[in-house]
């Protein structure tokens, strides 16, 4: 563990029955908007900016899948990550919950806030 | 040459602090909406549409569409942000600092592909009579242009004439996707006759569409991503180089050209094959008394959707090679889905003159107006 991950806070944003699996909110600690969605009963955090020119990116619709082709299956379209790829609604730029990962810029990694359920609250560690 | 910020180190002008020109932004015309601003009988095909289910930019009957030749996989990003009035339409330029709208439609960026001459000039009258009506609004800062139908242009130049001394009516636009013949063909002359007379700017719109002629031939692509490309950039060179070569500015010495949603980068590219071309073809452009360029650097150009270099110096650069500090124009084109928040254009390190000079002083030249939006040629 680091000396930053020791500092962190945890910040009661709900109720877990505020967050039923499949959904998506943006919750405000301190000064950060932080988007947490339920995917498959795991909750994610993820900071509501995208890096491309500043929108919402964690308020847009819910996430879907996606499309990827890779060599190993004949450069065929393939569906995956169904329901884990949100997508910034100014632009369209694509995000994977779970991890963070852009898909379309393999620098871009966003922060992910970790999401706790304690005693039927749910948490956002910052 | 225009110097970067960092050379001449000075404070950066916060964009809350500058005056905001956004020289392209949608108004939603509907078929239901128009109904009553449009002549019979075509009122009669509008209320038999009124009612059909819209995707984004495609009516049947009203603005032929390209969603229907491919896949439709579901999608965070489909086109479904549409401003449906002035209230909504100013409340949210104002979240994005913008501080005056120019206003062009949704659907009728496609008004070339529409077949029946008079179903097109009806549809702009209509149009141009409601923009009036419902959007124009000068104590707003939302402005409006005027449409002018190419399939009938006899028709565009009255309308022109009609909505000449109105002061919400700052522009003339020129409709570009799925155009037959290219808006330096003769025929537009009356067009450009009434636009200087009225001293109104005439401004080139083109969106995607899949149309025989070119560059909308884009059947072969498989991607909205090749299309969306040709339709807007090689549609803005194919009009400037057809007008240059028609010698719309040398006929037109006063009218004043802009050129919207194409980004920058291809003008420096343009004006340099053209030049190239001149040497050896002067005499098939005689109207032409200097080289391309001269004119082509005349024009205004919309920075919507501005180019994202890694380094944002390089669009200073773009621009110095086309000298554009004083031609290069601010736009957002809200509510599309390919808009640029005024932040990213903030990024670019202009200096602070430079900047005010993009994101506000070239349109009030260009547009004729004052920084509250008052035509100054009436």
């Amino acid at each position: 563990m680091t000396q930053g991950e020791k500092r962190r806070e945890a910040h009661v944003v709900g109720d877990a029955s505020d967050f039923p699996e499949g959904s998506h909110r943006v919750v405000t600690v301190g000064r950060r908007q932080i988007g947490v969605f339920n995917i498959g009963g795991k909750l994610y955090g993820l900071p509501n900016v995208c890096p491309h020119q500043t929108g919402p990116l964690c308020e847009g619709r819910p996430p879907l899948g996606t499309l990827v082709s890779r060599a190993e299956n004949g450069w065929r379209f393939e569906w995956v990550h169904d329901g884990e790829i949100a997508v910034c609604p100014w632009h369209g730029l694509e995000y994977h919950v779970p991890t963070g990962r852009c898909l379309a810029y393999p620098s871009i990694n966003l922060r992910r806030y970790e999401v706790v359920v304690e005693s039927g609250k749910v948490k956002v560690l910052v | 040459m225009t110097d970067t910020a960092a050379q001449t180190r000075e404070r950066k002008e916060k964009l809350e602090d500058i005056l905001v020109v956004d020289c392209d932004v949608h108004v939603h015309e509907s078929p239901k909406e128009l109904i009553p601003y449009c002549e019979m009988p075509w009122r009669v095909a509008l209320e038999n549409i009124k009612d059909v289910q819209e995707f984004y930019l495609d009516i049947p009957g009203f603005s032929p569409g390209t969603t229907a030749y491919e896949a439709k996989f579901p999608s965070g990003q489909e086109g479904t942000r549409m401003v449906h009035s002035p209230e909504q339409m100013r409340e949210e330029l104002d979240g994005i600092h913008v501080d005056i709208g120019v206003l062009f439609p949704d659907h009728f960026l496609k008004m070339p592909v529409i077949s029946q001459i008079d179903y097109a000039a009806a549809l702009a009258r209509a149009y141009n009579a409601w923009l009036l009506d419902r959007w124009c609004d000068v104590d707003r800062g939302l402005l409006g242009c005027i449409l002018a139908c190419p399939q009938d242009p006899e028709d565009a130049a009255r309308e022109i004439r009609r909505y000449a001394k109105e002061p919400g009516m700052v522009g003339v636009f020129l409709p570009c996707a799925g155009l037959e013949r290219l808006w330096g063909h003769r025929q537009y002359d009356p067009i450009y006759d009434a636009a200087q007379e009225a001293d109104l700017p005439v401004l080139l719109h083109s969106v995607t569409v899949i149309h025989p002629v070119f560059p909308f031939n884009t059947h072969g692509f498989e991607t909205e991503f090749g299309r969306h490309i040709c339709s807007h950039t090689f549609s803005m060179m194919a009009n400037l180089v057809h007008m240059i070569t028609t010698g719309v500015p040398v006929r037109y010495p006063d009218l004043r050209v802009a050129v919207t949603e194409a980004g920058i980068s291809w003008v420096p590219f343009l004006m340099h094959k053209m030049d190239k071309e001149y040497v050896e073809r002067r005499r098939e452009v005689p109207f032409l008394e200097d080289k391309p360029s001269t004119y082509l650097k005349k024009m205004y150009f919309a920075t919507q959707p501005v180019e994202e270099p890694e380094n944002p110096a390089d669009l200073v650069t773009m621009m110095n090679l086309y000298e554009g500090e004083d031609n290069t124009i601010f736009a957002s084109d809200w509510p599309h889905h390919d808009f640029d928040h005024p932040a990213k254009v903030h990024q670019v390190p202009f200096t602070n003159e430079v900047r005010r000079k993009v994101f506000g002083e070239n349109a009030l030249r260009l547009f004729n107006i004052d920084a509250s939006g008052n035509r100054l040629n009436l």
